[in-house]
């Protein structure tokens, strides 16, 4: 495990990761939890439940015993289960809050019966429903935390709502989970590989990287990139896909992050590659920087999403590569005290 | 766009079966959708474009009539499983078929504009494939 000292952030996987290894054969979620742990990529493991457990949100006894089993033989660490409001369940309506809150209230329940103390939930979990749910995390013992993933921001209105909840209740039980997706600072180079492949021409991932580096809010960019793009002949289709830099990738300060605490439950370590110990599009000592002056002991997931964009680098390698980054990071800002 | 793409229909998706062609169909999306996802499925086979209400689809060991899966929002299409879809087009083992298919997933948790509309994703597939027998 890659074990940090007493004090520090503690570091973790989640499955998520591993999305184009669980489609090779013989991995299933035995062989994966198993891989994890054989290469020292604990402590914690994090999950997605609709992609990791078959059956889910409706796990029988024996399936629950067999996940639990198959963590306890790893000797790792369960951290959080990622869990999915599908508010846009069924074609031209969305769920209504009765129906929303049983949706996830079946799968907090599940998360408990599987060991979790933590479940990540999207931003579509607003305050009402998070409000509704608040006596049964605490009744399970299960934090509901919601990820902040870009765009979204500490300043965009329904994560500031979040923030007014979460200091008014003022409970353990609910919080955020930061993700460093929001604070990037390059378009990461696997976006290339992506770009190439489905024919889109490179000065059109050109276009959106400027755009994107531009001073000012993400959101305020996606006109000026269509009218851009379609200045130099892209598809609406190839346009759709430039958009999804803006929306992958954030540029929040990583100072900023220090306005999540104290309602932080867990940590995502999105990343899309380390190449010879660097990370060209995340500021790791900036955000190590911030959870240590806000004293965060909780885990941090790694987890690697290039492999939306390109099969080119082993997820193992890659987190072993960020877990010690941050090991490093982690160790020489207690080493510097 | 994305290394899953590439996998949706696999050289194995192909079989003959007494009604016709059956196509193993996996997911580009990283985690179990359920059944109304499946918004879009426009399948040309040897340039035919395949009427989709003409199609069934078999997943979790249940056979359903297109127009059925918007309805069962309580099943799910897992991660690693395929979906085959029953296909009225006549074939037999060792035949060839081009097999042209766009996939549109609606994500369920993805609400995009003022009116919270799902996020489709789309998939590409433009395969020539030879058709197996049945298992």
């Amino acid at each position: 495990m890659t074990e940090t000292a007493p004090g520090l952030p503690r570091l973790g996987t989640t499955l998520f990761s591993l999305t184009l290894e669980q489609r090779k054969p013989g991995r299933d979620l035995r062989a994966l939890i198993g891989e994890v742990a054989a290469r020292d990529l604990g402590p914690g493991l994090e999950m997605v439940a609709f992609q990791s457990l078959r059956g889910w949100p409706r796990l029988g006894d024996d399936a629950v015993r067999e996940v639990r089993g198959l963590i306890e033989e790893s000797g790792l660490t369960p951290s959080c289960l990622a869990v999915n409001l599908d508010l846009g369940l069924y074609p031209g309506r969305l769920l209504s809050d009765d129906e929303a809150y049983e949706y996830v209230a079946v799968q907090l329940r599940g998360a408990a019966a599987l060991g979790f103390p933590a479940v990540r939930v999207g931003i579509e979990s607003g305050p009402p429903i998070l409000s509704r749910l608040l006596p049964l995390a605490e009744e399970l013992g299960v934090k509901i935390g919601v990820e902040i993933h870009a765009p979204l921001t500490i300043d965009a209105p329904p994560v500031a709502a979040l923030k007014e909840l979460f200091t008014r209740l003022d409970t353990p039980w609910l919080g955020f989970i930061p993700d460093f997706s929001a604070s990037m600072r390059a378009v990461p180079d696997a976006v290339d590989d992506a770009h190439r492949a489905a024919g889109i021409a490179p000065e059109l991932t050109a276009l959106a990287k400027d755009v994107w580096a531009e001073p000012g809010p993400t959101m305020a960019k996606f006109g000026e990139l269509e009218r851009r793009a379609a200045e130099l002949g892209a598809t609406p289709a190839q346009t759709g896909n430039l958009k999804m830099i803006f929306t992958m990738h954030g540029r929040m300060a990583p100072e900023r992050w220090a306005d999540f605490f104290p309602h932080v439950v867990h940590v995502h370590g999105k990343f899309y590659g380390v190449v010879d110990g660097e990370d060209p599009s995340i500021d790791y000592p900036a955000i190590a920087r911030v959870l240590r002056e806000q004293r965060y002991t909780g885990f941090i997931s790694s987890e690697y999403e290039a492999h939306a964009y390109s099969d080119r680098y082993s997820a193992f390698d890659q987190i072993r590569a960020q877990h010690d980054l941050l090991k490093d990071l982690f160790e020489a800002s207690v080493a510097s005290r | 766009m994305g290394p899953l793409d590439d996998q949706v229909v696999r050289p194995d998706s192909l079989t003959a079966t007494p009604d016709g062609l059956d196509i193993a169909v996996y997911s580009h999306w990283y985690r179990a959708l359920p059944l109304p996802s499946l918004v879009k499925v426009d399948l040309t086979v040897d340039g035919t474009p395949v009427d989709p209400a003409s199609l069934a689809a078999t997943v979790n060991g249940k056979r359903y009539v297109f127009g059925e899966l918007a309805g069962r929002g309580d099943e799910f299409w897992f991660t690693t499983d395929p979906i085959v879809l029953h296909v009225p087009v006549a074939t037999a083992p060792g035949r060839e078929h081009r097999v042209q298919l766009v996939l549109g997933l609606s994500i369920p948790y993805i609400l995009t504009g003022p009116d919270r509309v799902p996020l489709v994703a789309p998939s590409s597939t433009d395969k020539k494939l030879t058709v197996g027998s049945p298992s």
